[in-house]
């Protein structure tokens, strides 16, 4: 099942929703979730209010991401996160890299 | 038509009769004087009667007195018929309960005129009584039904003292039922959900949603929900109940276990106010949504606003009964007016809201229910009692074949029994990111000889997934062994994966320096997460500890 998201009205940002789980499972839907039809956008926002359970290949999908995006994309945003969630972006120092709300 | 002729003089009653029979009232009935007049109608019930007013013993005037009082509410018609003629004689018929009089010698076609007038009284008087005898019985039953409500409403909407040292609230209906709901639960996490709302009307139509709006708000809240779900799930239910025209107006927040930062989802109702320690209205959360009940799950919107309070800092909710109170210059409160309170007396409570309320009203009628809710941000005690953690000691032992490993999904039904069956739910996030990493180092690098490395890249990250899709498939022998034994004592699990691969070699770094690195991270996070972690075998076996 592919991964909800967003463009905003001005089409430069793009949100993409997760679900309970951001595991390796995810590795195909969050990669076109943030691939397809991404001309135009400056800023994107992973949405994690849903997402209880997350392991290391989430990180490794966020970072791949956003090397891949880095070219066009100033902004990366992660927003929503669950405590539990929150604690193991903290682990992994992932301040340093995405704007953590 | 059933006719009481009483006079002490048999010609006189005989005469009267007969009178009545040709004009079609065969239904009569004689006394001959007051005393059996009387015993007569409590008897037959008449529906008119002609009274004598010179009878011996009782006269008529006496008489009419006591037959108006055994009528009860029913108009009985009493004509006098008299041969005198004096006003004051006449005059007094009347207020003894006489309702008409017919002069001796009676004229009969005049008689017949007044019996039929005054039968048309009668019946519109029964009428009457029998009408709102039906209305006090059906008042009395809906009573009863009410009362049956309100106690299940009570009951079922009740909010626990637990969070009255946190939230400050009252709920005001305006009739005997509310369309204004409060509602605070706990999350399993340690913090607050509460849900204001206010349904569409008010009395008991608009209440009977309350109770699915409960329920789910409750279950929602127990197992740790995000309010996007929340909103989501009660506007389904609130779709598929509600007629088209009603729909709920709610706020739902939801209070992080530090005190401080607070989410909040608002369709429909009034704003919410940030007020900070001294008074100033910092910050507003208007509605940003439709209310409850009347988008399509599609067209639903569930964004949430986050905001970092600071101890000290109130957070201010109240349904629009409020604000839409109107003074005897029927001007309404307004959102100013409720903020200006709020500046001139930045520690009101709730109650001080209510008296100002009552006093800008000045004796004006209240038309809506009245909800508001104050949020003080403070450290929370813990508000969880922990789960009922189990006592027993228990080893749980998968071991898994090839066949296995292809089709099931073993860390999450390991998840189900620890957190389920040990009660360990606190943990669910953590362990789940542990076992995670443990069974996908085990399968990915251990059974499947998958090579990290090729991680680093998006392509080479689509490339591993095939890769691992491919040789999953494919794969004939293997096993993986998890042990989980569970130290109620020192409130611990100590793990166990071991795996059949040829082995490999364990990536150290001790501290995550390097987080381009695409892999490598997740043992990082099991050395964080655990007390302990260790490799043996050459990284077939791994033993960790988890701290409960």
């Amino acid at each position: 099942m592919s991964l909800d998201r967003e463009f905003s009205g001005d089409g430069k940002e793009l949100t993409i929703y997760l679900d309970e789980r951001f595991d390796f499972g995810k590795v195909q839907d969050f990669r076109l979730a943030y691939s397809e039809g991404n001309e135009g956008i400056n800023s994107v926002v992973i949405n994690l209010q849903k997402t209880k359970y997350m392991d290391s290949s989430a990180l490794g999908m966020l970072l791949n991401m956003q090397k891949s995006l880095n070219d066009s994309v100033t902004s990366f945003k992660i927003i929503h996160c669950r405590p539990q969630v929150l604690k193991i972006l903290q682990i992994a120092r992932f301040g340093k890299k995405f704007d953590i709300a | 038509m059933r006719i009481l002729v009483v006079d002490d003089e048999t010609i006189n009653r005989t005469l009267l009769v007969n009178m009545l029979e040709q004009q079609g009232y065969t239904d009569t009935f004689e006394a001959q004087n007051g005393t059996i007049a009387i015993e007569l109608a409590k008897r037959v019930k008449p529906d008119l009667v002609l009274l004598d007013v010179v009878m011996p013993v009782m006269d008529g005037y006496e008489v009419a007195t006591q037959l108006k009082k055994i009528a009860d509410d029913i108009y009985l018609p009493i004509i006098f018929i008299t041969a005198l003629e004096n006003e004051e004689s006449l005059v007094k018929c009347f207020e003894v309960g006489g309702d008409d009089f017919v002069a001796k010698p009676i004229d009969k076609v005049i008689l017949a005129a007044k019996i039929r007038a005054h039968a048309r009284t009668r019946l519109l008087s029964k009428k009457a009584n029998e009408q709102n005898k039906q209305l006090s019985f059906y008042r009395n039953s809906v009573e009863r039904e009410h009362k049956i409500v309100e106690h299940i409403f009570a009951n079922a909407l009740s909010v626990d003292k637990l969070f009255n040292r946190y939230l400050d609230y009252c709920l005001h209906p305006a009739s005997d039922f509310n369309g204004d709901l409060f509602l605070a639960s706990k999350s399993p996490s340690g913090g607050i959900y509460f849900l204001i709302g206010d349904f569409t009307g008010h009395g008991l139509a608009s209440a009977i949603g309350a109770l699915p709006v409960s329920q789910a708000f409750q279950t929602m809240s127990r197992k740790g929900l995000s309010l996007m779900e929340m909103a989501e799930t009660i506007n389904q239910t609130l779709l598929m109940l509600l007629p088209d025209d009603m729909f709920f107006a709610a706020a739902i927040v939801n209070i992080s276990n530090t005190g401080k930062q607070i989410d909040i989802w608002n369709g429909g109702m009034p704003s919410l106010l940030l007020q900070d320690t001294n008074g100033n209205i910092v910050k507003r959360f208007p509605s940003r949504h439709m209310s409850l009940g009347i988008l399509e799950s599609h067209e639903f919107e569930s964004e949430v606003e986050r905001y970092d309070m600071t101890f000290g800092d109130r957070l201010i909710a109240f349904s629009d009964g409020i604000v839409e109170l109107e003074n005897p210059l029927y001007e309404m409160l307004d959102d100013d007016g409720i903020e200006n309170w709020l500046l001139g007396q930045p520690d009101i409570s709730v109650e001080g809201i209510l008296d100002k309320a009552n006093a800008y009203l000045d004796g004006m009628q209240r038309n809506d229910d009245i909800t508001m809710v104050i949020f003080t941000s403070q450290p929370f005690e813990p508000l969880i009692k922990r789960g009922l953690i189990s006592k027993v000691p228990v080893k749980i032992v998968i071991d898994l074949n090839a066949k296995h490993i292809q089709s099931a999904d073993p860390v999450v039904d390991l998840l189900n029994v620890l957190t389920s069956q040990l009660g360990l739910c606190d943990f669910h996030s953590e362990l789940f990111t542990v076992l995670s990493e443990l069974y996908n180092n085990a399968l990915d690098h251990g059974v499947l000889e998958l090579d990290s490395a090729l991680k680093e890249t998006d392509t080479g990250l689509s490339t591993y997934f095939t890769l691992r899709e491919e040789k999953l498939r494919t794969l004939e022998f293997a096993s993986i062994i998890i042990s989980v034994e569970y130290h109620p004592d020192e409130s611990i699990l100590a793990i166990q994966f071991k795996d059949s691969g040829s082995g490999f070699q364990q990536i150290h770094t001790s501290k995550l320096e390097n987080i381009e690195k695409s892999y490598g991270r997740g043992i990082l996070l099991v050395n964080a997460l655990c007390e302990s972690v260790e490799y043996t075998n050459r990284g077939n076996t791994v033993d960790i500890v988890f701290k409960i």
